[in-house]
Protein backbone atom coordinates (compact mmCIF):
# COMPACT_ATOMS: atom_id res chain seq x y z
CA UNK A 1 0.00 0.00 0.00
CA UNK A 2 1.40 3.26 -0.83
CA UNK A 3 1.25 6.02 1.83
CA UNK A 4 1.02 9.07 -0.62
CA UNK A 5 -1.86 7.16 -2.01
CA UNK A 6 -3.75 7.36 1.67
CA UNK A 7 -2.88 11.15 1.95
CA UNK A 8 -3.96 12.08 -1.62
CA UNK A 9 -7.21 9.99 -0.48
CA UNK A 10 -7.85 11.32 2.53
CA UNK A 11 -7.46 14.83 1.91
CA UNK A 12 -9.84 15.33 -0.87
CA UNK A 13 -12.56 13.61 0.97
CA UNK A 14 -14.67 15.27 4.31
CA UNK A 15 -15.04 13.04 7.41
CA UNK A 16 -11.91 10.65 7.45
CA UNK A 17 -8.54 10.87 8.88
CA UNK A 18 -7.70 14.69 7.60
CA UNK A 19 -10.32 15.86 9.96
CA UNK A 20 -7.49 15.08 12.82
CA UNK A 21 -4.57 17.39 11.06
CA UNK A 22 -5.54 20.17 13.22
CA UNK A 23 -4.86 17.47 16.34
CA UNK A 24 -1.69 16.66 14.34
CA UNK A 25 -0.59 20.48 14.48
CA UNK A 26 -1.67 20.95 17.96
CA UNK A 27 0.46 17.89 19.34
CA UNK A 28 3.52 19.29 17.24
CA UNK A 29 2.75 22.30 19.11
CA UNK A 30 2.30 21.42 22.38
CA UNK A 31 5.67 18.87 21.71
CA UNK A 32 7.57 22.03 20.02
CA UNK A 33 6.55 24.77 22.80
CA UNK A 34 7.73 22.63 25.76
CA UNK A 35 10.87 21.36 24.20
CA UNK A 36 11.69 25.00 23.17
CA UNK A 37 11.40 26.66 25.90
CA UNK A 38 13.73 24.20 27.94
CA UNK A 39 16.16 24.42 25.59
CA UNK A 40 16.02 28.30 25.68
CA UNK A 41 16.16 28.41 29.68
CA UNK A 42 19.06 26.24 29.78
CA UNK A 43 20.40 28.47 27.16
CA UNK A 44 19.75 32.05 28.04
CA UNK A 45 19.49 31.58 32.04
CA UNK A 46 22.19 32.56 34.56
CA UNK A 47 23.87 29.72 36.05
CA UNK A 48 24.98 30.17 39.35
CA UNK A 49 25.73 26.74 40.93
CA UNK A 50 26.37 26.78 44.90
CA UNK A 51 26.45 23.24 46.80
CA UNK A 52 22.49 23.60 48.13
CA UNK A 53 20.84 23.70 44.51
CA UNK A 54 23.09 20.86 43.94
CA UNK A 55 21.82 18.67 46.60
CA UNK A 56 18.94 16.38 46.13
CA UNK A 57 15.56 18.16 47.21
CA UNK A 58 14.08 16.17 50.20
CA UNK A 59 11.64 18.28 51.12
CA UNK A 60 13.62 20.50 53.12
CA UNK A 61 15.04 17.72 55.24
CA UNK A 62 19.09 17.60 55.37
CA UNK A 63 19.81 13.90 53.23
CA UNK A 64 21.15 11.46 55.20
CA UNK A 65 22.30 8.09 54.46
CA UNK A 66 21.53 5.60 51.20
CA UNK A 67 17.98 5.00 49.96
CA UNK A 68 19.24 1.33 48.96
CA UNK A 69 18.64 -0.49 52.24
CA UNK A 70 17.35 -3.97 52.82
CA UNK A 71 14.09 -3.60 53.33
CA UNK A 72 11.61 -6.75 54.91
CA UNK A 73 10.15 -8.50 52.50
CA UNK A 74 6.97 -7.92 54.17
CA UNK A 75 6.42 -4.66 53.15
CA UNK A 76 6.29 -4.95 49.52
CA UNK A 77 4.13 -7.48 49.59
CA UNK A 78 1.79 -6.01 51.96
CA UNK A 79 1.89 -2.91 49.71
CA UNK A 80 1.88 -4.64 46.47
CA UNK A 81 -1.82 -5.92 48.16
CA UNK A 82 -3.13 -2.88 49.04
CA UNK A 83 -2.31 -1.77 45.66
CA UNK A 84 -3.63 -4.88 43.77
CA UNK A 85 -7.12 -4.75 46.32
CA UNK A 86 -7.07 -0.64 45.35
CA UNK A 87 -7.24 -0.90 42.10
CA UNK A 88 -10.20 -3.63 42.08
CA UNK A 89 -12.00 -1.19 44.05
CA UNK A 90 -11.81 1.10 40.43
CA UNK A 91 -14.06 -1.49 39.22
CA UNK A 92 -17.05 -0.64 41.42
CA UNK A 93 -17.27 2.83 39.78
CA UNK A 94 -19.00 1.89 36.50
CA UNK A 95 -21.44 -0.33 38.42
CA UNK A 96 -22.35 2.60 40.70
CA UNK A 97 -22.98 5.26 37.99
CA UNK A 98 -24.93 2.62 36.52
CA UNK A 99 -26.31 1.49 39.49
CA UNK A 100 -30.06 2.00 38.58
CA UNK A 101 -30.09 1.02 35.04
CA UNK A 102 -28.28 -1.85 35.40
CA UNK A 103 -31.03 -3.53 37.96
CA UNK A 104 -30.93 -7.02 39.42
CA UNK A 105 -28.63 -8.67 36.85
CA UNK A 106 -26.00 -5.84 37.68
CA UNK A 107 -26.74 -6.55 41.51
CA UNK A 108 -25.58 -10.39 40.84
CA UNK A 109 -22.75 -9.83 38.75
CA UNK A 110 -21.58 -7.28 41.26
CA UNK A 111 -22.07 -9.79 43.92
CA UNK A 112 -20.16 -12.56 41.66
CA UNK A 113 -17.14 -9.83 41.64
CA UNK A 114 -16.96 -9.30 45.20
CA UNK A 115 -17.38 -13.45 45.66
CA UNK A 116 -14.65 -13.77 43.56
CA UNK A 117 -12.91 -10.59 45.30
CA UNK A 118 -13.32 -12.36 48.70
CA UNK A 119 -12.13 -15.75 47.83
CA UNK A 120 -8.73 -13.80 46.89
CA UNK A 121 -8.71 -12.79 50.09
CA UNK A 122 -9.15 -15.56 51.96
CA UNK A 123 -6.66 -17.32 49.90
CA UNK A 124 -4.04 -14.28 51.06
CA UNK A 125 -5.13 -14.53 54.78
CA UNK A 126 -4.77 -18.34 54.35
CA UNK A 127 -1.26 -18.50 52.92
CA UNK A 128 -0.14 -16.24 55.51
CA UNK A 129 0.77 -13.47 53.44
CA UNK A 130 -0.28 -10.72 55.89
CA UNK A 131 0.98 -12.40 58.77
CA UNK A 132 3.43 -9.93 60.36
CA UNK A 133 5.42 -11.93 62.86
CA UNK A 134 7.03 -15.02 61.37
CA UNK B 1 -18.68 -22.02 27.54
CA UNK B 2 -18.39 -25.29 30.04
CA UNK B 3 -14.28 -25.18 29.39
CA UNK B 4 -14.44 -21.40 30.27
CA UNK B 5 -16.26 -21.35 33.59
CA UNK B 6 -15.28 -24.53 34.96
CA UNK B 7 -11.52 -24.14 34.02
CA UNK B 8 -11.78 -21.25 36.09
CA UNK B 9 -13.42 -22.97 38.55
CA UNK B 10 -11.03 -25.62 39.18
CA UNK B 11 -8.34 -22.96 39.66
CA UNK B 12 -10.35 -21.27 42.15
CA UNK B 13 -10.60 -25.20 43.98
CA UNK B 14 -6.67 -25.55 43.47
CA UNK B 15 -6.21 -22.19 45.14
CA UNK B 16 -8.19 -23.21 47.83
CA UNK B 17 -6.98 -26.75 48.11
CA UNK B 18 -3.21 -25.25 48.90
CA UNK B 19 -4.04 -24.87 52.26
CA UNK B 20 -7.20 -27.11 52.55
CA UNK B 21 -4.99 -30.02 51.16
CA UNK B 22 -2.27 -31.44 53.55
CA UNK B 23 -0.38 -34.18 51.34
CA UNK B 24 1.45 -32.26 48.55
CA UNK B 25 1.21 -35.56 46.35
CA UNK B 26 -2.10 -34.95 45.84
CA UNK B 27 -2.28 -31.81 44.16
CA UNK B 28 -1.50 -33.85 40.89
CA UNK B 29 -4.33 -35.78 40.98
CA UNK B 30 -6.69 -33.44 41.84
CA UNK B 31 -5.35 -31.16 38.87
CA UNK B 32 -5.50 -34.51 36.57
CA UNK B 33 -9.01 -35.52 37.76
CA UNK B 34 -9.62 -31.59 36.87
CA UNK B 35 -9.08 -31.91 33.27
CA UNK B 36 -10.69 -35.00 33.00
CA UNK B 37 -13.79 -33.10 33.83
CA UNK B 38 -12.97 -30.11 32.26
CA UNK B 39 -12.34 -32.52 29.04
CA UNK B 40 -15.82 -34.43 28.99
CA UNK B 41 -17.77 -31.03 29.78
CA UNK B 42 -15.84 -29.40 26.50
CA UNK B 43 -17.21 -32.79 24.74
CA UNK B 44 -20.86 -32.54 25.80
CA UNK B 45 -20.23 -28.99 25.58
CA UNK B 46 -19.63 -29.90 21.58
CA UNK B 47 -22.67 -31.97 21.71
CA UNK B 48 -25.17 -29.50 22.70
CA UNK B 49 -25.00 -30.10 26.39
CA UNK B 50 -24.42 -26.89 28.14
CA UNK B 51 -24.21 -26.60 31.60
CA UNK B 52 -23.98 -22.48 31.50
CA UNK B 53 -26.39 -20.92 29.11
CA UNK B 54 -26.52 -17.25 29.45
CA UNK B 55 -26.30 -14.32 26.29
CA UNK B 56 -22.93 -13.70 25.62
CA UNK B 57 -23.71 -10.31 23.23
CA UNK B 58 -21.81 -11.97 20.46
CA UNK B 59 -18.65 -11.73 22.25
CA UNK B 60 -18.13 -15.44 22.31
CA UNK B 61 -19.02 -17.67 19.52
CA UNK B 62 -19.24 -21.58 20.08
CA UNK B 63 -18.30 -23.59 16.37
CA UNK B 64 -16.85 -26.73 15.54
CA UNK B 65 -13.41 -25.91 14.73
CA UNK B 66 -13.01 -23.72 18.47
CA UNK B 67 -14.42 -27.10 20.38
CA UNK B 68 -12.19 -29.47 18.63
CA UNK B 69 -9.23 -27.17 19.46
CA UNK B 70 -10.13 -27.38 22.94
CA UNK B 71 -10.61 -30.92 23.38
CA UNK B 72 -6.90 -31.39 21.70
CA UNK B 73 -5.82 -28.79 24.27
CA UNK B 74 -7.36 -30.21 26.81
CA UNK B 75 -6.27 -33.54 25.96
CA UNK B 76 -2.99 -32.11 25.46
CA UNK B 77 -2.41 -31.02 28.95
CA UNK B 78 -4.11 -34.07 30.64
CA UNK B 79 -1.10 -35.89 29.02
CA UNK B 80 1.08 -33.15 30.17
CA UNK B 81 -0.16 -33.47 34.16
CA UNK B 82 -0.19 -36.86 33.83
CA UNK B 83 3.61 -37.59 32.32
CA UNK B 84 5.20 -34.83 34.29
CA UNK B 85 2.86 -33.52 37.28
CA UNK B 86 5.31 -35.21 39.53
CA UNK B 87 8.20 -32.67 38.21
CA UNK B 88 6.09 -29.87 39.08
CA UNK B 89 5.85 -30.53 42.44
CA UNK B 90 9.84 -29.76 42.91
CA UNK B 91 10.04 -26.18 42.14
CA UNK B 92 9.41 -24.51 45.90
CA UNK B 93 6.35 -25.58 47.80
CA UNK B 94 3.31 -23.93 45.81
CA UNK B 95 2.26 -26.95 44.15
CA UNK B 96 -0.88 -26.09 44.16
CA UNK B 97 -0.82 -22.59 42.75
CA UNK B 98 1.34 -23.92 39.94
CA UNK B 99 -1.66 -26.23 38.79
CA UNK B 100 -4.07 -23.49 39.82
CA UNK B 101 -2.04 -21.07 37.47
CA UNK B 102 -2.48 -24.18 34.79
CA UNK B 103 -6.21 -24.16 34.96
CA UNK B 104 -5.95 -20.14 34.82
CA UNK B 105 -3.75 -20.54 31.79
CA UNK B 106 -6.52 -23.18 30.21
CA UNK B 107 -9.47 -20.56 30.86
CA UNK B 108 -7.77 -18.39 28.76
CA UNK B 109 -6.91 -20.94 25.47
CA UNK B 110 -10.78 -21.33 25.96
CA UNK B 111 -11.82 -18.26 25.93
CA UNK B 112 -9.03 -18.14 22.53
CA UNK B 113 -10.62 -20.98 20.88
CA UNK B 114 -14.43 -19.34 21.12
CA UNK B 115 -13.46 -15.35 20.75
CA UNK B 116 -15.68 -13.47 18.82
CA UNK B 117 -14.67 -10.48 19.25
CA UNK B 118 -11.03 -7.96 19.78
CA UNK B 119 -11.72 -7.67 23.68
CA UNK B 120 -12.10 -11.06 24.48
CA UNK B 121 -9.08 -12.19 22.35
CA UNK B 122 -7.32 -9.37 24.53
CA UNK B 123 -8.73 -11.00 27.41
CA UNK B 124 -7.95 -14.13 26.49
CA UNK B 125 -4.75 -13.56 25.82
CA UNK B 126 -3.69 -11.83 28.75
CA UNK B 127 -5.95 -14.56 31.03
CA UNK B 128 -3.14 -17.39 29.00
CA UNK B 129 -0.21 -15.14 29.16
CA UNK B 130 -0.01 -13.58 33.15
CA UNK B 131 -0.20 -16.98 34.78
CA UNK B 132 2.55 -17.91 32.71
CA UNK B 133 4.97 -14.50 33.88
CA UNK B 134 4.85 -16.55 37.17
CA UNK B 135 5.20 -20.06 35.71
CA UNK B 136 8.51 -18.69 34.00
CA UNK B 137 10.00 -17.53 37.40
CA UNK B 138 8.75 -20.29 39.60
CA UNK B 139 12.14 -21.58 40.55
CA UNK B 140 12.81 -18.40 42.98
CA UNK B 141 16.74 -19.52 43.62
CA UNK B 142 17.58 -19.92 40.00
CA UNK B 143 18.89 -16.33 38.31
CA UNK B 144 17.85 -17.73 34.95
CA UNK B 145 14.35 -18.44 35.78
CA UNK B 146 14.56 -15.02 37.64
CA UNK B 147 15.93 -13.53 34.40
CA UNK B 148 13.58 -15.05 32.04
CA UNK B 149 10.49 -14.35 34.00
CA UNK B 150 11.38 -10.49 33.76
CA UNK B 151 12.56 -10.45 30.05
CA UNK B 152 8.93 -12.38 29.30
CA UNK B 153 7.10 -10.40 31.70
CA UNK B 154 8.27 -7.03 29.92
CA UNK B 155 7.93 -8.15 26.33
CA UNK B 156 5.17 -9.66 26.98
CA UNK B 157 3.76 -6.60 28.49
CA UNK B 158 4.98 -4.38 25.73
CA UNK B 159 3.30 -6.52 22.98
CA UNK B 160 0.04 -6.33 24.77
CA UNK B 161 0.51 -2.46 24.18
CA UNK B 162 1.17 -2.65 20.70
CA UNK B 163 -2.14 -5.57 20.61
CA UNK B 164 -4.24 -2.72 22.26
CA UNK B 165 -2.70 -0.25 20.06
CA UNK B 166 -4.19 -2.12 17.42
CA UNK B 167 -7.61 -2.60 18.33
CA UNK B 168 -8.08 0.40 18.58
CA UNK B 169 -7.09 1.48 15.56
CA UNK B 170 -9.26 -0.76 14.62
CA UNK B 171 -12.07 0.13 16.12
CA UNK B 172 -11.18 3.03 14.59
CA UNK B 173 -11.30 2.44 11.23
CA UNK B 174 -14.38 -0.09 11.55
CA UNK B 175 -16.66 1.52 14.78
CA UNK B 176 -16.78 -1.94 16.39
CA UNK B 177 -14.68 -4.79 18.48
CA UNK B 178 -16.41 -7.40 16.98
CA UNK B 179 -14.76 -9.63 14.08
CA UNK B 180 -17.96 -9.38 11.91
CA UNK B 181 -17.77 -5.98 10.31
CA UNK B 182 -20.18 -4.25 8.04
CA UNK B 183 -18.08 -2.46 6.29
CA UNK B 184 -21.44 -0.64 4.66
CA UNK B 185 -21.29 3.34 5.05
CA UNK B 186 -17.92 4.02 6.09
CA UNK B 187 -16.65 6.50 4.65
CA UNK B 188 -13.40 6.88 2.44
CA UNK B 189 -12.28 2.94 2.27
CA UNK B 190 -9.01 2.29 1.05
CA UNK B 191 -9.70 0.45 -2.37
CA UNK B 192 -13.40 0.02 -1.55
CA UNK B 193 -12.86 -2.60 0.88
CA UNK B 194 -11.31 -1.14 4.44
CA UNK B 195 -10.48 2.02 5.98
CA UNK B 196 -6.25 3.08 6.63
CA UNK B 197 -7.13 3.01 10.33
CA UNK B 198 -8.21 -0.39 10.32
CA UNK B 199 -5.39 -1.56 8.19
CA UNK B 200 -3.13 -0.62 10.30
CA UNK B 201 -5.03 -1.79 13.33
CA UNK B 202 -5.06 -5.30 11.75
CA UNK B 203 -1.00 -4.38 11.25
CA UNK B 204 -0.32 -3.81 14.83
CA UNK B 205 -2.45 -6.72 15.45
CA UNK B 206 -0.63 -8.90 13.47
CA UNK B 207 2.72 -7.49 15.14
CA UNK B 208 1.75 -8.66 18.54
CA UNK B 209 0.03 -11.99 17.80
CA UNK B 210 3.79 -12.89 15.73
CA UNK B 211 5.39 -11.73 19.33
CA UNK B 212 3.00 -14.26 20.73
CA UNK B 213 3.52 -16.91 18.71
CA UNK B 214 7.28 -16.30 18.63
CA UNK B 215 7.44 -15.84 14.70
CA UNK B 216 10.59 -14.40 13.36
CA UNK B 217 11.25 -11.04 13.68
CA UNK B 218 9.86 -10.88 16.98
CA UNK B 219 10.96 -14.15 18.53
CA UNK B 220 13.88 -12.71 20.23
CA UNK B 221 12.36 -13.72 23.95
CA UNK B 222 11.39 -17.42 23.16
CA UNK B 223 15.16 -18.85 22.96
CA UNK B 224 15.44 -17.16 26.35
CA UNK B 225 12.77 -17.46 28.33
CA UNK B 226 12.19 -21.20 27.23
CA UNK B 227 15.87 -21.71 28.14
CA UNK B 228 15.61 -20.14 31.65
CA UNK B 229 12.00 -21.49 32.88
CA UNK B 230 12.23 -24.88 34.81
CA UNK B 231 12.17 -27.36 31.70
CA UNK B 232 8.08 -28.71 33.39
CA UNK B 233 6.64 -25.83 32.54
CA UNK B 234 8.66 -24.76 29.26
CA UNK B 235 7.19 -27.83 27.84
CA UNK B 236 3.48 -26.49 28.50
CA UNK B 237 4.45 -22.74 27.20
CA UNK B 238 6.43 -24.39 23.80
CA UNK B 239 3.10 -26.52 22.70
CA UNK B 240 -0.66 -25.80 24.32
CA UNK B 241 0.07 -22.13 24.92
CA UNK B 242 1.37 -21.71 21.46
CA UNK B 243 -0.95 -23.61 19.91
CA UNK B 244 -3.86 -21.06 21.29
CA UNK B 245 -2.15 -18.80 19.95
CA UNK B 246 -2.17 -20.23 16.48
CA UNK B 247 -5.84 -20.65 17.08
CA UNK B 248 -6.11 -16.91 17.70
CA UNK B 249 -4.17 -16.18 14.77
CA UNK B 250 -6.24 -17.93 12.40
CA UNK B 251 -9.46 -16.89 13.45
CA UNK B 252 -8.16 -12.94 12.65
CA UNK B 253 -6.98 -14.02 9.48
CA UNK B 254 -10.33 -15.96 8.56
CA UNK B 255 -12.48 -13.00 8.95
CA UNK B 256 -10.30 -9.88 9.48
CA UNK B 257 -7.39 -10.54 6.86
CA UNK B 258 -9.66 -12.11 4.25
CA UNK B 259 -11.86 -9.27 4.10
CA UNK B 260 -9.27 -6.97 3.77
CA UNK B 261 -7.43 -8.94 1.22
CA UNK B 262 -8.33 -6.42 -1.56
CA UNK B 263 -6.63 -3.34 0.21
CA UNK B 264 -3.49 -4.76 1.11
CA UNK B 265 -1.20 -8.07 0.61
CA UNK B 266 -1.37 -10.11 3.60
CA UNK B 267 0.01 -13.07 1.72
CA UNK B 268 3.17 -11.30 1.30
CA UNK B 269 3.66 -10.60 4.25
CA UNK B 270 3.11 -13.75 6.06
CA UNK B 271 5.47 -15.29 2.83
CA UNK B 272 7.84 -12.86 4.70
CA UNK B 273 7.32 -13.61 7.85
CA UNK B 274 7.26 -17.95 7.13
CA UNK B 275 10.75 -17.38 5.38
CA UNK B 276 12.16 -15.34 8.33
CA UNK B 277 11.07 -17.79 10.78
CA UNK B 278 11.97 -20.70 9.14
CA UNK B 279 15.53 -19.75 8.19
CA UNK B 280 16.14 -18.28 12.17
CA UNK B 281 14.71 -20.93 13.83
CA UNK B 282 15.99 -23.43 11.50
CA UNK B 283 19.65 -22.25 11.32
CA UNK B 284 20.25 -21.32 14.61
CA UNK B 285 18.27 -24.42 15.98
CA UNK B 286 21.94 -26.52 14.19
CA UNK B 287 24.60 -24.76 16.01
CA UNK B 288 22.77 -25.08 19.27
CA UNK B 289 24.99 -27.27 22.34
CA UNK B 290 21.85 -27.68 24.87
CA UNK B 291 19.02 -29.86 23.86
CA UNK B 292 16.27 -27.50 25.86
CA UNK B 293 17.57 -24.50 23.89
CA UNK B 294 17.76 -26.66 20.36
CA UNK B 295 13.86 -27.32 21.32
CA UNK B 296 13.38 -23.57 22.00
CA UNK B 297 14.93 -22.64 18.61
CA UNK B 298 12.89 -25.71 16.95
CA UNK B 299 9.38 -24.68 18.41
CA UNK B 300 10.19 -21.47 16.30
CA UNK B 301 10.84 -23.41 13.01
CA UNK B 302 7.38 -25.54 13.74
CA UNK B 303 5.77 -22.26 14.52
CA UNK B 304 7.11 -21.33 10.64
CA UNK B 305 5.45 -24.40 9.76
CA UNK B 306 1.52 -23.40 11.32
CA UNK B 307 2.77 -20.13 10.16
CA UNK B 308 1.15 -21.58 6.85
CA UNK B 309 -2.45 -22.31 7.91
CA UNK B 310 -2.09 -18.34 8.28
CA UNK B 311 -1.01 -17.92 4.84
CA UNK B 312 -3.42 -19.73 2.79
CA UNK B 313 -6.69 -19.31 4.77
CA UNK B 314 -8.71 -22.47 3.31
CA UNK B 315 -10.93 -25.56 5.08
CA UNK B 316 -7.91 -27.39 4.61
CA UNK B 317 -5.25 -25.05 6.21
CA UNK B 318 -8.16 -25.49 9.59
CA UNK B 319 -7.90 -28.99 8.99
CA UNK B 320 -4.41 -28.73 8.83
CA UNK B 321 -3.97 -26.68 12.36
CA UNK B 322 -5.92 -28.90 14.58
CA UNK B 323 -3.81 -31.86 13.35
CA UNK B 324 -0.58 -29.98 13.68
CA UNK B 325 -1.29 -28.44 16.98
CA UNK B 326 -2.19 -32.22 18.29
CA UNK B 327 1.01 -33.66 16.55
CA UNK B 328 3.05 -30.97 17.87
CA UNK B 329 1.62 -30.54 21.55
CA UNK B 330 1.89 -34.56 21.94
CA UNK B 331 5.44 -35.06 20.51
CA UNK B 332 7.27 -31.84 22.57
CA UNK B 333 5.49 -32.61 25.68
CA UNK B 334 7.32 -36.25 25.15
CA UNK B 335 10.53 -34.95 24.24
CA UNK B 336 10.11 -32.16 27.59
CA UNK B 337 8.85 -35.21 29.40
CA UNK B 338 12.41 -37.34 29.02
CA UNK B 339 14.42 -33.83 29.30
CA UNK B 340 13.13 -33.30 33.06
CA UNK B 341 14.24 -36.49 33.48
CA UNK B 342 17.34 -36.08 32.13
CA UNK B 343 20.47 -34.66 34.97
CA UNK B 344 22.72 -33.17 31.63
CA UNK B 345 20.43 -31.11 29.15
CA UNK B 346 23.58 -31.14 26.57
CA UNK B 347 23.39 -33.30 23.82
CA UNK B 348 26.63 -34.99 25.30
CA UNK B 349 23.90 -35.84 28.55
CA UNK B 350 22.28 -38.27 25.99
CA UNK B 351 25.17 -40.41 24.66
CA UNK B 352 24.28 -43.84 26.09
CA UNK B 353 20.68 -43.63 26.89
CA UNK B 354 19.43 -46.98 24.41
CA UNK B 355 21.77 -49.05 26.08
CA UNK B 356 20.76 -47.63 29.88
CA UNK B 357 17.32 -46.75 29.08
CA UNK B 358 16.05 -48.01 26.23
CA UNK B 359 12.37 -47.93 26.37
CA UNK B 360 13.25 -43.86 27.10
CA UNK B 361 15.28 -43.50 24.18
CA UNK B 362 12.70 -45.64 21.62
CA UNK B 363 10.09 -42.99 22.46
CA UNK B 364 12.38 -40.13 22.10
CA UNK B 365 13.27 -41.64 18.76
CA UNK B 366 9.57 -41.87 17.83
CA UNK B 367 8.10 -38.04 19.07
CA UNK B 368 11.54 -36.78 16.98
CA UNK B 369 10.96 -38.49 14.43
CA UNK B 370 7.53 -36.83 14.30
CA UNK B 371 9.01 -33.36 14.95
CA UNK B 372 10.64 -34.21 11.42
CA UNK B 373 8.14 -35.20 9.74
CA UNK B 374 8.73 -38.49 8.92
CA UNK B 375 5.92 -40.49 7.28
CA UNK B 376 3.78 -42.80 9.73
CA UNK B 377 3.80 -40.15 12.49
CA UNK B 378 1.50 -37.44 13.52
CA UNK B 379 3.88 -34.89 12.19
CA UNK B 380 4.29 -36.04 8.57
CA UNK B 381 0.45 -35.38 7.96
CA UNK B 382 0.38 -32.43 10.11
CA UNK B 383 3.34 -31.07 7.57
CA UNK B 384 1.58 -32.26 4.81
CA UNK B 385 -1.81 -30.85 5.73
CA UNK B 386 0.13 -27.18 5.72
CA UNK B 387 1.84 -27.40 2.65
CA UNK B 388 -1.37 -29.10 0.76
CA UNK B 389 -3.02 -25.79 1.67
CA UNK B 390 -1.00 -23.58 0.15
CA UNK B 391 -0.64 -25.65 -3.04
CA UNK B 392 -4.36 -25.54 -3.15
CA UNK B 393 -4.22 -21.52 -3.35
CA UNK B 394 -2.30 -21.80 -6.65
CA UNK B 395 0.34 -19.16 -6.04
CA UNK B 396 3.28 -18.92 -4.36
CA UNK B 397 4.73 -22.32 -4.75
CA UNK B 398 8.02 -21.31 -4.31
CA UNK B 399 7.10 -21.21 -0.19
CA UNK B 400 6.11 -24.89 -0.80
CA UNK B 401 9.78 -25.71 -1.63
CA UNK B 402 11.71 -23.77 0.23
CA UNK B 403 9.49 -25.05 3.16
CA UNK B 404 10.79 -28.75 2.19
CA UNK B 405 14.23 -27.34 2.24
CA UNK B 406 13.88 -26.57 5.50
CA UNK B 407 12.59 -29.44 6.90
CA UNK B 408 15.46 -30.99 5.72
CA UNK B 409 18.30 -29.20 7.32
CA UNK B 410 15.69 -29.63 10.85
CA UNK B 411 15.86 -33.26 10.07
CA UNK B 412 19.77 -32.46 10.96
CA UNK B 413 19.37 -31.12 14.90
CA UNK B 414 16.36 -33.87 15.13
CA UNK B 415 18.71 -36.97 14.87
CA UNK B 416 21.68 -35.68 16.27
CA UNK B 417 19.84 -36.48 19.35
CA UNK B 418 19.07 -39.89 18.12
CA UNK B 419 22.50 -40.26 17.03
CA UNK B 420 23.85 -39.36 20.63
CA UNK B 421 21.46 -41.28 22.06
CA UNK B 422 22.13 -44.91 20.02
CA UNK B 423 25.23 -44.57 18.21
CA UNK B 424 27.85 -42.91 21.00
CA UNK B 425 29.17 -44.84 24.14
CA UNK B 426 28.67 -42.53 27.46
CA UNK B 427 26.83 -42.88 30.29
CA UNK B 428 23.26 -40.92 30.43
CA UNK B 429 22.26 -40.25 33.83
CA UNK B 430 18.44 -39.89 34.45
CA UNK B 431 16.79 -39.46 37.66
CA UNK B 432 14.71 -42.42 38.99
CA UNK B 433 12.30 -43.63 35.87
CA UNK B 434 9.32 -45.00 37.25
CA UNK B 435 6.79 -47.63 36.13
CA UNK B 436 4.00 -45.45 35.48
CA UNK B 437 6.13 -42.73 33.77
CA UNK B 438 7.17 -45.31 30.91
CA UNK B 439 3.77 -46.19 30.68
CA UNK B 440 2.87 -42.50 30.09
CA UNK B 441 5.84 -42.30 27.26
CA UNK B 442 4.30 -45.70 25.35
CA UNK B 443 0.85 -44.04 25.30
CA UNK B 444 2.16 -40.68 23.81
CA UNK B 445 4.11 -42.75 21.31
CA UNK B 446 1.28 -45.12 20.49
CA UNK B 447 -1.09 -42.07 19.44
CA UNK B 448 1.59 -39.94 17.49
CA UNK B 449 1.97 -43.52 15.59
CA UNK B 450 -2.10 -43.68 15.52
CA UNK B 451 -2.67 -40.15 13.86
CA UNK B 452 0.05 -40.58 11.78
CA UNK B 453 -1.46 -43.43 10.54
CA UNK B 454 -5.21 -42.77 10.25
CA UNK B 455 -5.24 -38.72 10.64
CA UNK B 456 -9.08 -39.12 10.38
CA UNK B 457 -9.37 -40.14 13.88
CA UNK B 458 -8.95 -35.97 14.51
CA UNK B 459 -9.72 -34.36 11.55
CA UNK B 460 -13.55 -36.23 11.31
CA UNK B 461 -14.53 -35.05 14.64
CA UNK B 462 -14.94 -31.92 12.81
CA UNK B 463 -17.66 -33.01 10.85
CA UNK B 464 -19.85 -35.11 13.06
Amino acid sequence: MNILNILIDTVSSPGSTSDYLPIAIQLIFAAGFVATMIALSHWIGPKRNTSDKLENFTSGIETHGDARQPMAIKYFLVAILFVLFDVEVIFFYPYAVNFKELGWSGFFEIILFVAFFLIGFIYIIKSGALKWED
Amino acid sequence: MNAIILSAIWAVIMMLGSFMVKRKGNFRHIAAFGLLVLFVANIADTYGYSLFNFNNHGFLQFTRFGYLFNSIAIFSSLIYVLITGKEISRYGNHTAEYFALIFFVMCGVSMLAFYNNLLTLFLGIEIMTIPLYILTGSDKRNMKSNEAALKYFLMGSFSTGIMLMGIVFSYGGTGTFSLDVSRAGIPNLYNHVASFLEIVGLLLLLVSLAFKVSAAPFHFWTPDVYDGAPSVFTSFMATIVKAAGFIAFIKLCLVRMTATSAAIDWKMIFAIIIIATLLVGNITAVFQQSVKRMLAYSSIAQAGFMLFSLFSVNDFAKEGILLYSAAYSLATIGIFAVLVKMKDYTFEGYNGLAKKQPLLAATNTVFLLSLAGIPLTAGFFAKYYMLAAVVKTGSYLWLVIVAVLFAAVSVYYYFRVIQAMYFKDGNAETEAITPSFKAGLLLVAALIILIGVYPGIILNWLYF
